[in-house]
């Protein structure tokens, strides 16, 4: 465990901002004081803040807010961005519809030109 | 599962230069891009490139990509287009979405070009419509023949913020402001200069404070800010704008990489998460490569060289050249990369300011602070000169990789030297015939035709000029100085828009002989241009 994720360290308590009901992850709605308080309640990694709040989990999958979530975070935690390890890469990369996803191929060659 | 040599991902400038160069080695090769075109970010660049010959500078942006899609096809590389990569596992297993199905490839080798994300920064109302990123209202004009909005603010002066602006006034929006927190212009002064020439005024050191709307941008209000981002109270400036521009940097997309397994660093200098790679591209993972933004933030012409890299390197893994073939075609491209690398705004240099140029001239501060090199700055750069007749007038004061205006001159006026980031020279003993090949290749739109004095008290300024309508021969206007400002009453004298000048018009003005050296830009008076 590296030292950003020591949870013994003390981060201070939640001091609520003025722009805390900003919205950081548009596709999930969730805005700047709901992930900084998230912090505070524990979640010190963007997978958890994923899993808490679903900020990048919705349509656009973090493409527009995962480098504002982990600055938001970061700060929170009084460390670098670059400190923080990024949130898993999973299949499927693009969100993708379950009919699709099921959908296998049986012959690949048909759609080449 | 259909195999294939070599897998690509990206159908960028990156990703099908890693192909040509693959497939002209008798690699069997698929491209997969997500977009219903290829070409990546190629065709919405409708300016020129720098560089050099071997970079293609001089060359649009959509010509280059439209040669490459060609190379691609005669190399025999198969491009499938809305066919989108959503998985790479073990063993260079791929697996594609393609219309409404999943479809499972296996390559022997793969190279990840899927390039980058736009940033994007907070503040209140920025997620009100009307905001949007650069690249999204470069997609809007370029692609789709779409006005992003009337007036506009762009937030960014690197080279995107810059390039995007003009491109914005060819398009014929307003551009009010063009507002950056950092306190010196991020991109190219000569991007920079075509831009504040027209008349938009630079903001360094100021960001938005809010933007204003209850369901769009109905204004934004900017404020400066101290050296702690701290905006200073008393500072804020309003604008009726109805979009605002975000160019604020890229982030690479390199989710795959990290999928796939490959050592991943986050490193602030090369855009956010990229793969650990060598010069060549080569990733932890033996036979997966990467080439262009997805591996460090730069631009579509080392993209390109990047792109040929990872290919050749590819090849020589799969075993269809050997080491030796390898070393002697990477030494080749590794001194074209290392030709762009150069200058004031090399990857080395990111981050550092400054103040002299390579000749030890002191860099234009007025050009860092306000987009234009100063009147009284302009003068001690060895492209300004002085002489009887017409003489090119070269504004290139920062040392950037780039030489076309060299190449063009018949008559030798122009010199830059073998080194490719050296400020050109106006040689004075030559003879210019006033062929206007060097205003219409200067990819900074810097190259200006002066006859300082034409025996009659008037003065000819000829300049390039990328807008429509253009003004008939005789309309009367104002000319612009460096500034933007106002300077004097001009009128065209012709305008000329040669084959060779690949749509960069010629425009011809006369002035006052006292204002030669300050006009440099020609404004059709308002009430004609009130259309």
């Amino acid at each position: 465990m590296n030292s950003v994720n020591d949870r013994s360290r003390d981060i201070g308590p939640f001091v609520p901002g003025a722009d805390d009901d900003m919205l950081i992850c548009r596709c999930e709605e969730i805005t700047k004081g709901e992930i900084r308080q998230a912090v505070h309640d524990g979640m010190w990694t963007i997978t958890e803040i994923r899993r808490y709040l679903r900020a990048g989990m919705g349509l656009c999958q973090g493409q527009t807010c995962s480098r504002l979530v982990k600055g938001i975070v970061a700060r929170e935690l009084g460390v670098s961005p670059a400190e923080l390890e990024p949130a898993t890469s999973r299949v499927p990369m693009r969100p993708i519809e379950m009919h699709v996803f099921a959908n296998e191929a049986r012959e690949v060659d048909q759609h080449e030109s | 599962m259909k195999r294939y040599d070599l897998i690509i991902v990206g159908a960028g400038p990156s990703g099908l230069s890693a192909a040509i160069e693959a497939a002209k080695k008798g690699l069997d090769v698929v491209v997969f891009d997500e977009n219903e075109k290829p070409g990546g970010q190629l065709f919405k660049q409708i300016h020129k490139f720098f560089g050099s010959k071997e970079h293609r500078a001089k060359v649009r942006g959509f010509v280059i990509g439209q040669q490459l899609l060609d190379e691609a096809d005669e190399a025999g590389v198969k491009v499938v287009l809305n066919a989108t990569v959503i998985g790479l596992y073990q063993d260079k297993e791929v697996v594609v979405r393609i219309g409404e199905e999943i479809c499972h490839y296996k390559a022997d080798a793969v190279v990840i070009a899927t390039g980058a994300a736009e940033n994007m920064v907070t503040f209140p109302g920025w997620t009100l419509p009307g905001v949007i990123g650069a690249g999204a209202a470069q997609t809007m004009m370029n692609l789709h023949g779409v006005k992003p909005g009337k007036r506009i603010l762009m937030l960014g002066s690197g080279n995107v913020g810059l390039v995007v602006s003009f491109q914005l006034l060819q398009s014929g929006c307003e551009v009010v402001a063009l507002v950056d927190a950092a306190p010196r212009v991020g991109g190219y002064g000569v991007h920079a200069a075509k831009v504040a020439r027209t008349g938009v005024l630079f903001y360094l050191s100021h960001t938005i404070v809010s933007a204003e709307g209850d369901e769009c941008v109905t204004g934004v209000t900017i404020a400066e800010i101290d050296d702690k981002f701290n905006f200073i109270p008393g500072t804020e400036k309003h604008f009726d704008v109805d979009t605002i521009c975000l160019a604020v940097g890229l982030s690479p997309m390199s989710q795959l990489l990290k999928m796939a397994g490959a050592k991943m660093e986050d490193n602030p200098k090369r855009g956010g998460q990229v793969p650990i790679c060598d010069e060549y591209g080569r990733t932890s993972i033996p036979g997966v490569f990467v080439a262009g933004d997805v591996s460090g933030i730069e631009e579509a012409s080392s993209a390109m060289i990047e792109g040929r890299m990872a290919g050749i390197v590819a090849a020589e893994y799969l075993g269809y050249i050997d080491d030796k073939v390898m070393e002697t075609e990477l030494a080749g491209l590794d001194k074209a990369l290392d030709g762009l690398r150069q200058g004031m705004f090399a990857p080395k240099n990111r981050g550092k300011s400054i103040e002299k140029t390579e000749e030890g001239i002191d860099i234009s501060q007025n050009l860092l602070k306000k987009g234009f090199v100063g009147d009284d700055e302009i003068e001690r750069f060895p492209g300004v000169t002085h002489r009887k007749g017409i003489h090119p007038v070269i504004e290139c004061t920062q040392n950037i990789p780039c030489n076309p205006c060299q190449d063009v001159c018949g008559k030798k006026c122009i010199s830059i030297g073998d080194n490719i980031t050296s400020l050109p020279i106006a040689v004075t003993d030559s003879e210019c015939v006033n062929c206007g090949m060097c205003v219409a290749s200067c990819s900074g739109q810097a190259i200006f035709l002066v006859d300082e004095d034409c025996g009659d008290g008037s003065a000819t300024v000829t300049l390039p000029y990328e807008f429509l309508p253009l003004p008939a021969e005789g309309t009367k206007g104002i000319a612009l100085g460096r500034n933007g400002q106002e300077v004097c009453e001009a009128t065209v004298v012709s305008v000329k828009s040669l084959k060779a000048f690949d749509k960069t018009n010629l425009l011809t003005m006369r002035v006052p002989k006292e204002y030669a050296m300050k006009a440099r830009f020609f404004r059709v008076k308002t009430e004609e241009a009130a259309v």
